[in-house]
């Protein structure tokens, strides 16, 4: 379970030395096996809030609990413990460029230690799930956008991890490719995963019918169970 | 925790494994960048051997300028050959004397036939039937510059008398002369050994820093797939030393190759300095310096580029 607590952040710009908040007291909770839509207008704090729970990011006040522990208690050199934990699906994909597809599935399973024999046979069932099992030798640049972000997707569930957090992840792709990837996101919600999306697109908030928590200036101002797109 | 005691428990050798399999892939494909790399480090390699080289040179000569820096002390005809071995035992005895040699008469008129043996001095020698040369002492100081002393020794009250003439008056400001250049040069040789050996550090780190900053993006992506410093390091390390094992090699082979060519000319050149002995005696050491340059440059700059993207 993710727990927010009265969480504010203030950034400090280099130029002036200027506090912008990025986010003021918020607090929500997840429960494992929630799908939850974070909406908003870009800068609302969607991704600030996403980064905290990566321990990107530490709170300025209040608190992050990552099944019972203080986010801000963990060492920056410590945070892997609960990156390992989680899947993260971005909207630039952010893919290992000298990585084929197969490589950079399988890397996910390599940073928590798994034997790379046992990996094949798991990494070529996620990528038969994602229906990306013919490219598994090509680099990145030789896919299309949509492959691309199924590819991360794959690599964000193969060590089934507790939380999925995906930002903003049908951003860079056209609608078919959108509608794609989110059935994708539903079917890994449905067998027992945690997500998290982030997201401004309207159509894809309101098919989902699932939890969404409006923010709008760093302030949730919505939160609802079936929600719709609002702001 | 749970992730963490699974990571804890995982064969380390296996991690190692994926560590040097990962550096040695991004080698691979990271073509352009291994090649710059390594490009830069054999141009320190070669450096490296390069003064290497100079060096052996710069001691090869100053050795010989030094070797030719003696004193020779020319004794009156009456003096005998036991009272000047006896001032030969004496003169070795000062701490400053390095050797000294007695060249009796006889020695010195056939070292003079064999020199000049086509010239007129030679049968000019021969007509006159008779043997002009004294006998002497050549003595060699540890430093050029302590002649003095050893000129002092034989200007003694009891000594004098036997001594027909030191010639240090004569050789005193030449020898002071090429005991200043091979000094020089020496100090030339360690100050250019310095500079080069930081201009080729600053370059090659720089190079290193360039490649690794332009996989900041890659560093981040891997520790929000949940890699440890370790692991995202690693390979990088590995990628550092693989470049620098094939630039060692190459500069190895290469160095070989041109010293072992260009020996003969500079052999002719320089009146006896054999580069390629020196190379072939000093081989192991080559070899580690070549291969030390090349890997540890290649390590080292790596850890410290990769520090800078690396979180806690």
């Amino acid at each position: 379970m993710i727990e927010f607590k009265q969480v504010s952040k203030d950034y400090v710009s280099n130029i002036g030395k200027e506090v912008k908040p990025a986010l003021r007291e918020v607090s929500f909770s997840v429960k494992d096996g929630e799908f939850i839509t974070l909406c908003g207008r870009s800068g609302a704090g969607k991704t600030t809030v996403l980064r905290m729970i990566a321990c990107e990011e530490k709170p300025t006040s209040g608190a992050v609990l990552f099944y019972g522990q203080n986010t801000i208690d963990i060492k920056e050199k410590d945070a892997y413990t609960i990156r390992q934990q989680l899947g993260f699906i971005f909207q630039d994909f952010k893919l290992l460029p000298y990585k084929t597809v197969f490589e950079n599935v399988a890397y996910a399973l390599e940073v928590i230690g798994q034997d790379t024999k046992k990996s094949k046979d798991e990494v070529m069932k996620v990528l038969d799930l994602v229906g990306l099992t013919k490219k598994a030798n090509r680099f990145p640049k030789e896919l299309s956008g949509g492959e691309q972000q199924r590819t991360s997707i794959a690599r964000a569930l193969i060590h089934r991890p507790r939380v999925i957090l995906a930002d903003e992840p049908t951003g860079n792709l056209d609608p078919y490719h959108s509608r794609d990837i989110m059935k994708v996101l539903m079917k890994i919600n449905e067998a027992g995963s945690t997500i998290i999306l982030s997201t401004h697109n309207k159509e894809i908030v309101n098919a989902i019918k699932k939890r969404v928590i409006t923010i709008d200036d760093g302030r949730i101002v919505r939160d609802e169970e079936n929600g719709m797109f609002f702001i | 925790m749970k992730f963490q005691k699974k990571l804890f428990k995982s064969d380390m050798v296996s991690y190692i494994r994926k560590i040097i399999r990962g550096g040695w892939r991004n080698f691979k494909r990271q073509g352009f960048l291994s090649f710059a790399t390594a490009l830069i480090i054999f141009i320190a390699v070669m450096l490296g051997t390069l003064l290497f080289v100079f060096e052996n040179g710069v001691n090869y000569f100053s050795e010989k300028i030094r070797d030719k820096m003696d004193v020779s002390v020319y004794f009156k005809e009456s003096v005998n050959q036991e009272t000047i071995l006896d001032l030969k035992g004496q003169v070795e005895k000062l701490p400053e004397v390095k050797s000294a040699e007695y060249v009796s008469p006889e020695a010195a008129y056939e070292a003079f036939s064999k020199t000049h043996k086509d010239d007129t001095f030679s049968q000019s020698l021969q007509a006159i039937q008779v043997n002009p040369f004294l006998a002497s002492l050549k003595i060699q100081t540890t430093k050029p510059e302590q002649y003095k002393i050893v000129a002092s020794f034989f200007e003694k009250e009891e000594i004098a008398p036997y001594v027909r003439e030191v010639n240090d008056h004569k050789r005193g400001e030449v020898i002071e002369k090429f005991s200043k250049i091979a000094t020089d040069a020496e100090s030339i040789g360690l100050v250019s050994t310095i500079i080069l050996s930081i201009i080729a550090l600053i370059i090659t780190f720089n190079t290193v820093r360039l490649s690794i900053h332009s996989q900041r993006m890659e560093i981040e992506v891997m520790h929000l797939v949940g890699a440890r410093n370790s692991l995202v390091r690693g390979p990088f390390l590995i990628q550092g030393m693989i470049s620098g094992f094939f630039a060692s090699l190459i500069a190895f082979i290469l160095s070989a190759i041109v010293i072992f060519l260009a020996k003969d000319k500079i052999f002719a050149m320089t009146d006896g300095f054999d580069i390629w002995s020196i190379y072939m005696a000093n081989l192991s050491v080559v070899i580690l310096v070549q291969f030390g340059i090349g890997i540890g440059l290649g390590l080292v700059a790596s850890y410290i580029a990769t520090r800078k993207y690396l979180k806690g």
